[in-house]
């Protein structure tokens, strides 16, 4: 789904290489769930599918749409619905004996009606208990099984809202799938939808963070070429809302480091033991943030790399020093004049800052970096955007 | 666990079913207009004819329902700790949160456990009354389409009392902000929530200037880009929330065609320029004329 939304030049051939059945069956599942946004273009190479989505556009993420699709057995959804009706309110607590003889009675008058035998309803009742639906409770020798309580659930708007801005915010489609059809008033700007792929990933994550336990991370590196299998500690997920990128920050005791795993790059969490010194992690990742500007820790246990560039802006640009502030994360800004500012910052990995300074190329009259290499290249880019539009006088690429 | 067959479409699909058929027997055009209303475009394929054959035995051959009740499904203990999370959310004040039973129920995150790094600072101020109270009565207008009169602080900080009619509401995680949009008003469609000042119901007429919120997608922008220093997946990934097409060129090269706002254009041309000499705008030629100028100027502060 990834490939398609996110890329969408691919060709059936290219995605052939690795198996013609699993494109067709991931062509044909993403048509069914998501055909309103689907598009085909036909180039050289084939034929390209691609999802071309505005999200400003929606009022809830589509592609919650694939964590709708779980498939199940002709037992699991006759018993689903059995289970729930023979326990319909929360007084009616039976044993596992009385729900099979109930299900009995309810199939008599279904065409062919089928027998569970007592294992498969206790396997099934036993799946609900664990998922929070049912409860139990001891009477005597035996084990009666009820429904939860209900939850008044009276918030449409702000399930409306949080399903679209909260992490696993697929949970909360979840329960608007069951809240019914109702007026919609929000929009959302700047929205990244992709993160949704990774909800499940996530929803492991903020377990293991919240009981402190350490955990196996089986990553794929970013070419797609190599897994890795580590235990870590995880301690925080790190949020672009200007990539739509998710990253776990965690402790990786082999190498007495704390590191950034891209979510979508974890493909399996497995919950191990409580770490011990969770929380001296923790404040140590805390203590690093002040020279964090993303999520690379690289140059973490060397120094520091200093940062600082001057901009210049013209009456009526009082939007610059105000821009400023607001981006600065854990910079700096002084103003020198009434119309030149200085931010200064001191992190980790000056490289991430790059793409940001360059967002003021028009005004940026000086700027100095503690790594000289990074420096000069940050100024041969600048060299190099001249030539590919024709500004230093030449001709343009 | 997320991924479960109880949130899942067809079971929804199917309650709708069981829901109608408690009622009175269900035929099989009903049974495809609920599936076409609650589940996928294939899913008709396979709910019905289960149903209708007798291989989930849920219906009897008279088309009514083997349950006695409409069906219902309390909420999993994932949902309830998702739900807790929010209710900490500062955010949650602006709206109407009644769920009950969370008491006891840890959440599934806090605040403490993320950490958004690139967020502007100067959000709305969902702790300030004033803001929650005019979101509020906002919220309310929206719903009900009733007309409002709004006290608002203009970019040159002069009060402006303005009556609209509000459409929606928009919100941008980036700069953590809410927008009115509205119609109605001669002075513009857009308001920022943290400029308005107060809000009351308005009794007269909106409808003298009438308009469409604005086009979402009125400009394209065409770029070239190189696939170095991993810039194919960056690009792809920073404008994956605009509707575009990408194509590839050659092996290095790529073609990506971005729709989007008018309104919008300066923040696309400093997107635009943060990936540096690896993305090219080759159309529209306003576009880049607008990158040149800004090359110009910078080439001007003969940075050393």
């Amino acid at each position: 789904m990834r490939e398609f939304y996110v890329y969408g030049f691919r060709s059936r051939e290219e995605f052939t290489q690795k198996s013609a059945r699993s494109y067709d069956d991931e062509h044909r599942r993403i048509g069914s769930w998501l055909g309103d946004y689907m598009e085909f273009r036909q180039t050289s190479e084939g034929k390209n599918v691609f999802l071309s989505i505005d999200s400003r556009l929606l009022c809830h993420n589509p592609l919650y749409q694939a964590w709708k699709a779980k498939s199940f057995t002709a037992g699991d959804v006759t018993l689903h619905f059995l289970i729930f009706d023979i326990l319909h309110v929360p007084e009616n607590a039976l044993s596992l004996n009385e729900i099979t003889d109930e299900i009995d009675i309810r199939l008599r008058d279904v065409k062919n009606p089928k027998t569970y035998d007592s294992s498969t309803v206790r396997k099934k009742l036993n799946e609900y208990v664990k998922a929070g639906l049912l409860c139990t409770e001891k009477q005597g020798r035996a084990l009666l099984y009820s429904r939860a309580p209900m939850t008044e659930l009276d918030c449409a708007d702000a399930l409306d809202f949080f399903t679209e801005t909260a992490p696993c915010g697929v949970i909360g489609s979840f329960l608007l799938d069951k809240t019914g059809v109702h007026d919609e008033h929000f929009a959302f700007k700047h929205h990244y939808i992709t993160q949704a792929l990774d909800s499940d990933i996530l929803c492991m994550l903020f377990d293991a963070v919240r009981e402190k336990r350490m955990i196996a991370v089986k990553t794929i590196n970013n070419r797609k070429e190599e897994t890795e299998t580590g235990w870590i500690v995880p301690l925080r997920i790190f949020i672009s809302v200007q990539s739509g990128r998710q990253y776990l920050m965690a402790y990786v005791p082999e190498i007495k480091k704390t590191g950034s795993f891209r979510l979508d790059y974890i493909l399996s969490v497995r919950c191990g033991n409580v770490c011990e010194a969770f929380d001296e992690y923790r404040e140590l990742l805390d203590r690093m943030q002040k020279h964090l500007w993303g999520v690379s820790t690289q140059g973490a246990r060397g120094r520091i790399e200093h940062v600082e560039f001057t901009v210049r802006y013209g009456d009526g640009e009082e939007y610059i020093p105000l821009r400023l502030e607001r981006e600065k994360r854990c910079g700096r800004v002084e103003r020198l004049d009434a119309h030149t500012s200085r931010f200064s910052a001191d992190v980790y990995d000056a490289g991430e800052m790059v793409p940001w300074i360059r967002t003021f190329i028009c005004r940026i009259e000086s700027i100095c970096f503690s790594d000289k290499k990074l420096e000069e290249q940050f100024k041969q880019d600048i060299e190099s955007m001249y030539r590919l539009y024709g500004v230093d006088g030449g001709d343009a690429k | 666990m997320i991924f479960s067959e109880w949130n899942g479409a067809y079971y929804n699909a199917v309650a709708g079913i069981l829901k109608a058929a408690a009622d009175h027997p269900v035929t099989k055009e009903e049974m495809r207009r609920i599936i076409d209303e609650q589940a996928f475009s294939e899913s008709i394929l396979s709910i019905e004819p289960s149903l209708s054959g007798g291989k989930w035995q849920l219906l009897k051959e008279d088309g009514t329902a083997a349950v006695r009740y409409p069906p219902t499904m309390p909420l999993t203990l994932l949902m309830k700790r998702w739900l807790k999370s929010i209710s900490l959310d500062p955010r949650i004040r602006l709206f109407d949160f009644h769920v009950s039973g969370l008491e006891e129920i840890p959440p599934l995150f806090t605040k403490d456990d993320i950490y958004i790094f690139d967020q502007y600072a100067d959000g709305d101020p969902y702790e300030d009354p004033l803001y929650t109270e005019n979101f509020h009565r906002i919220l309310e207008a929206v719903r009900n389409h009733s007309p409002l009169s709004l006290e608002v602080m203009n970019r040159r900080n002069n009060r402006t009392r303005m009556n609209v009619m509000p459409e929606y509401l928009e919100y941008s995680e980036k700069d953590d902000k809410f927008r009115l949009f509205t119609s109605g008003c001669r002075y513009g469609s857009v308001v920022n929530l943290s400029r308005i000042i107060s809000c009351r119901p308005f009794h007269g007429d909106c409808s003298g200037y009438r308009q469409r919120p604005p086009a979402t997608s009125g400009k394209r922008v065409v770029i070239e880009l190189l696939d170095e220093r991993n810039t194919l997946e960056r690009v792809m990934l920073h404008f994956a929330h605009f509707e575009k097409e990408a194509e590839r060129i050659d092996e290095k090269h790529y073609r990506v065609t971005i729709r989007y706002s008018r309104d919008d254009e300066t923040e696309m041309v400093i997107r635009i320029l943060s990936f540096g000499p690896f993305i090219r705008v080759t159309e529209p030629a306003g576009f880049v004329n607008l990158i040149k100028k800004r090359l110009r100027m910078q080439k001007s502060c003969e940075l050393q």
